[in-house]
C-alpha cells in the first residue's frame, strides 16, 4: 500500500519537482554568461589611477561589491568583507569593490578600514554596470558573487549577512 | 519488494533534494524597495508672485540627508533664494561626522528673485537618501513645472508629479 503510494504519487511528484528545480537552476545559469562576460570586460581605475580589468580575477570566486562612502550600510558591511578576504583569500576568494564615489574619499575610507582588496573607482556611471545584473534601482550596496567558472552564483541588493556570505562563499570555494 | 524499497528510497532522496532546493529559495529573495522618486516624493506649488513652496514627502522607512538637498530654478535668469533648511535629526557618522537627516515631510519656502508675471518656471530638486532596510540611492533630481501668477491671481500648481529622475 505504502509502496504503491510512493510509486504512483510521491515519486512522480518528487521527480517533477527536482526537474523543475533543475530547470530553474538551468534557467538562472543560462542567463548568466553574457551578463558575467560584460562584467569581466569592465575596466576601472584603482586608487592609484591604474586601470584594472575585472577578468584578471577569472578563475577565482569573485565578490564584486558596488559601494560608496556616502552609503552608510555599505560602510557597515565592509569590515566583514575585509575579514572574509583575509580568511578565504588564500583559498581563492577575491573581493573587488567598485566605488560610486570620488577618489579622495575612497582613499581616506580604505585607509581607515584597512581595506585589503582592490577598490576601483567608477563614479555614478559605474552604477549603470550593475543595472543589467539586477540592480534595477541603481541603489547601494549591490553585490555579485561569481563562481570559479564566471557564473553568477548570487546577487544581493542591500547588505549581506555575515552568515549568508560565509555559507555562499564556502559552497563555491 | 526490494525494487519497491529502492524506489521508495529514491523517492525519499528526491524529496530531500526538493526540500534542499526549497530551503535555498529564500536566499534568492530580494528586498523590494521603492524607486527614489516614490521614496522621496517631491512637489512644489506657487504661494504668491515670488514664492514657491517646495515639499518632500518621505515614505516611512526612508530618510533624506539635509546637506544633499539642492534646488535650482529654470530659467536661471529668474534666480532663486533658498532659505536655511529646517533642522534635521542629528546623527553621528563615523566617517562624515555630524550629519542631519529628515523623515516625514520637509517643506521649504523658496523665493524667486526676478519673477515675471505668468512666467513658466521649473523647480529642480536634487536629493539623496537611504532606506532603513539598508540601501542608499545616488542623488536624484526631480522637476516640477509651475506658472507664476499673472497679477495677484495665484494659479493652481501643476506638474506635481515628479518628472524624469536621474535614473531614467
Amino acid at each position: 500500500m505504502m509502496n504503491a503510494f510512493l510509486r504512483k504519487i510521491v515519486l512522480p511528484v518528487a521527480v517533477g519537482a527536482v526537474a523543475l528545480g533543475f530547470g530553474i537552476e538551468v534557467a538562472i545559469r543560462d542567463r548568466e554568461p553574457s551578463d558575467a562576460i560584460a562584467l569581466f570586460a569592465v575596466s576601472l581605475p584603482d586608487t592609484q589611477g591604474t586601470p584594472q580589468r575585472l577578468d584578471q580575477w577569472r578563475g577565482k570566486v569573485l565578490v564584486v561589491n558596488f559601494w560608496a562612502t556616502w552609503c552608510d550600510p555599505c560602510r557597515e558591511e565592509m569590515p566583514q568583507f575585509v575579514q572574509a578576504q583575509r580568511e578565504f583569500g588564500p583559498k581563492g576568494l577575491q573581493f573587488v569593490g567598485i566605488a560610486v564615489d570620488q577618489r579622495d574619499k575612497v582613499i581616506q575610507f580604505a585607509k581607515e578600514l584597512g581595506l585589503n582588496y582592490p577598490a576601483l573607482i567608477g563614479g555614478y556611471d559605474a552604477l549603470e554596470l550593475s543595472k543589467p545584473l539586477g540592480n534595477r534601482l541603481a541603489a547601494l550596496p549591490f553585490t555579485i558573487i561569481l563562481d570559479r567558472d564566471g557564473h553568477i552564483a548570487h546577487t544581493q541588493l542591500g547588505p549581506l549577512k555575515s552568515g549568508q556570505l560565509r555559507s555562499i562563499v564556502s559552497n563555491l570555494l | 519488494m526490494r525494487a519497491a524499497e529502492r524506489r521508495g528510497r529514491r523517492a525519499v532522496t528526491g524529496l530531500v533534494v526538493v526540500a534542499a532546493l526549497v530551503a535555498g529559495l529564500p536566499a534568492l529573495a530580494q528586498v523590494n524597495p521603492l524607486p527614489p522618486d516614490k521614496a522621496f516624493r517631491f512637489s512644489a506649488r506657487v504661494v504668491d508672485a515670488q514664492t514657491v513652496e517646495a515639499r518632500f514627502i518621505i515614505a516611512e522607512g526612508y530618510y533624506l540627508y539635509r546637506d544633499k538637498i539642492h534646488f535650482v530654478i529654470e530659467p536661471a535668469t529668474a534666480g532663486l533664494t533658498v532659505p536655511r533648511l529646517p533642522e534635521g535629526k542629528i546623527k553621528e557618522d563615523q566617517f562624515f561626522g555630524r550629519v542631519e537627516t529628515y523623515r516625514g515631510d520637509v517643506v521649504v519656502q523658496l523665493s524667486v528673485k526676478d519673477p515675471k508675471p505668468g512666467q513658466q518656471i521649473v523647480i529642480a530638486a536634487e536629493s539623496q537618501g537611504c532606506a532603513d532596510i539598508g540601501i542608499c540611492y545616488p542623488p536624484t533630481v526631480q522637476k516640477v513645472t509651475l506658472a507664476l501668477p499673472v497679477g495677484s491671481v495665484v494659479p493652481d500648481a501643476r506638474g506635481d508629479s515628479p518628472k524624469k529622475s536621474w535614473f531614467n
